[in-house]
């Protein structure tokens, strides 16, 4: 049993809750025990860098911190907080003068940043920690005749420093969706074009023209279903597609979800069942 | 010796009805830059591409490879052949420019852009000597603040590779906003500079950045624009300009993480567009599909010390909003009123309660009578 502290961010609590006891059941086929780092804040989402990068920094320097009292690596989930998070791990691990700073502020809550947690995406602890194998060996029902369309999001892939495979030609997320059976489209158009969650708020066109790029590449190539490591791309694609002119109606998966289903757990504990585009396919 | 097949884009719109692909078999050794010159050397004279330094310094031969940017002469055959694993190499030219033969386009238009947003210093005469003999002295650690932005040789790989650029005609290109953020944060620059890039900066499209990371990642200088733009956003908000749903949004993290460490996804639509009814319907929604709705996210355990930590920073840096107290009472009324608490108490009652949080509302709705 492999044991990982697990970073909720904001997509594991609150009325996502139920997405973290998806992720754990999942987590259990395979042999690992997922860790709520229940201290944890929000990383800042990428947004707090704009009101003051050293803030950001803190922020996460006290998130890894407490991975690190518990002498766990920290497992994270959603592609942003990943890229956050792994930015500022890198940001304290090359600059003394900053972690010596933001130690001091720690020190107030009895933490420390010492930099001996390593940081996991999804993706790469599947692939490094986990293996293929044992996702293979897990599936109880292969997902035959489901064709998916493999979707990674931006922030496990750009910028290089913190890429968590190939940036130009990844390969774990069509490994991990062929462990479960699946057959993957990974070539569509727009299929590398930005989800639009993060300018919702800030250009809600934008995130509108995502997603016709990306959701009209996937009907166009004629996937059941568009699957997504990144829970943020996921919300994009079930929530923000509805508010789309003429949605095009496209299912779309969360990856723990579609791999709970695949190790037989139901539609309705492995999320399928929740979402706003109804996932039709048995 | 080990070889690799291009499959190159040509186009003379002089000549051609439409673009083709012509494939050529070059050696697999030195850079992209190296098998396009050995082409035009060995195999194709009429091949044409811009390239002059090959040594990363004039960015002139950045062009695409199976869709990704690439500076030609950055970039080793062999590498390109191991990601590709043994697959055709497609060169084409970059995106969102007209072409004007095969791999070379036109730059116009992007520098026109750029020029919207006064990438040059407007010297501060209080700052700067009028007297062109006295020296206008900068130290090293005032230069730190812009150290990374000056090597922008102006490749266009990132306006390529770009996001926003693709989806918003009028949106600058990221390398025109760090050009921008330079002047920014140079003293000798005139305040009324600074105000007018931030306004050129926003109807330049500086809220439509979608934060991709692309253009890091292309950059072959380790210029970052993505992160220029959102000290821009920190600028223009600090300034004044906060009408703008993005600033309205920063808000909203600013304010929510600080009373609570969570953003609340429930109140995002209201406070940033003023869409009541978001709330509601969301909240609609997930009653329907069973799963319980949290109106504020649980407090985070070590609150209060988190409060600390996140106001001593802000005490001490520049930063571009301050702390709304008024909306944090809100917030912390909110929350005392719904775990029936006082915001410094309940977070440890709220974790003595219970580990799992759906758990835990369910006994505190057992404590209050089902309330």
């Amino acid at each position: 049993m492999v044991k990982v502290g697990f970073y909720q961010g904001c997509c594991f609590q609150g009325q996502d809750a139920h997405m973290f006891e998806t992720m754990k059941e999942m987590f259990k086929r395979i042999d690992v025990d997922v860790v709520l780092l229940e201290e944890t804040t929000c990383c800042g989402g990428n947004t707090i860098d704009e009101e003051n990068r050293k803030l950001s920094y803190a922020i996460n320097a006290r998130n890894i911190a407490l991975a690190e009292k518990e002498g766990l690596d920290m497992l994270v989930s959603c592609n942003t907080c990943y890229m956050v998070i792994a930015k500022a791990k890198r940001a304290l691990d090359t600059n003394k003068k900053l972690r010596d700073e933001i130690n001091e502020l720690l020190k107030e809550e009895g933490l420390e940043y010492k930099g001996t947690s390593k940081i996991y995406h999804l993706l790469d602890f599947f692939r490094d920690v986990v293996g293929y194998e044992k996702i293979k060996k897990a599936v109880k029902r292969p997902l035959k005749g489901w064709k998916v369309a493999a979707y990674y999001g931006c922030h496990v892939l750009y910028p290089k420093e913190i890429a968590v495979d190939n940036s130009d030609n990844p390969s774990s997320l069509q490994e991990i969706l062929k462990a479960l059976g699946a057959e993957v489209i990974d070539d569509y158009e727009g299929k590398d074009a930005c989800c639009g969650y993060h300018s919702f708020y800030t250009d809600k066109s934008m995130t509108l023209k995502k997603l016709n790029r990306i959701l009209g590449g996937v009907k166009k190539v004629g996937a059941d279903i568009v699957a997504t490591p990144c829970p943020l791309c996921f919300k994009s694609f079930d929530i923000y597609q509805t508010n789309m002119e003429n949605p095009p109606r496209v299912p779309s998966s969360f990856l723990p979800e579609i791999m709970a289903y695949a190790f037989g757990i139901d539609k309705d504990k492995s999320g399928l069942s929740h979402h706003l585009i109804k996932v039709e396919k048995e | 010796m080990e070889t690799a097949v291009l499959q190159v884009f040509r186009y003379d719109p002089e000549k051609d009805q439409a673009p083709y692909y012509k494939e050529y078999e070059v050696p697999v050794e030195g850079t992209l830059l190296n098998a396009l010159l050995y082409i035009k050397d060995n195999l194709d004279p009429t091949l044409a591409f811009r390239a002059f330094c090959r040594s990363e310094v004039c960015g002139s031969c950045s062009m695409k490879v199976n869709g990704k940017t690439k500076l030609a002469c950055k970039t080793p055959m062999k590498e390109l052949v191991e990601t590709w694993k043994g697959k055709p190499l497609r060169i084409e030219p970059l995106n969102h420019m007209k072409v004007i033969k095969d791999l070379v386009v036109d730059i116009d238009k992007p520098i026109e852009k750029m020029k919207t947003l006064i990438p040059w210093l407007v010297p501060d005469p209080r700052v700067v000597p009028t007297d062109p003999m006295h020296e206008s002295i900068i130290y090293p650690e005032e230069m730190e603040a812009y150290k990374d932005q000056i090597h922008c040789m102006l490749c266009f790989s990132c306006y390529s590779a770009c996001e926003a650029v693709a989806d918003n005609e009028r949106y600058r290109g990221p390398f025109a906003f760090s050009k921008a953020y330079r002047f920014q944060v140079d003293r000798r620059d005139i305040e009324t500079a600074k105000e007018k890039r931030i306004r050129y900066a926003i109807s330049g499209g500086l809220w439509s950045c979608v934060q991709c990371q692309k253009c890091l990642y292309v950059c072959p200088k380790g210029v970052k624009p993505a992160e220029d733009i959102q000290n821009l956003r920190g600028q223009a908000v600090k300034k004044g300009f906060t009408d703008k749903p993005g600033a309205k949004k920063l808000k909203h993290f600013v304010d929510w993480i600080y009373a609570t460490g969570q953003i609340n996804r429930l109140y995002l639509p209201e406070e940033v567009y003023g869409n009541k009814e978001a709330r509601e319907k969301l909240t609609k929604a997930y009653t329907e599909m069973g799963v319980e709705v949290w109106e504020v996210p649980k407090p985070t355990k070590g609150l209060m010390k988190f409060r600390d930590i996140y106001l001593e920073i802000l005490s001490k840096e520049d930063k571009a909003l301050d702390l709304d107290y008024s909306h944090v009472r809100k917030i912390d009324k909110m929350v005392s009123d719904i775990f029936k608490a006082d915001i410094c108490t309940i977070v440890d009652k709220a974790h003595e309660e219970g580990r799992s949080s759906r758990g835990l509302i369910s006994k505190l709705k057992g404590l209050l009578g089902g309330q």
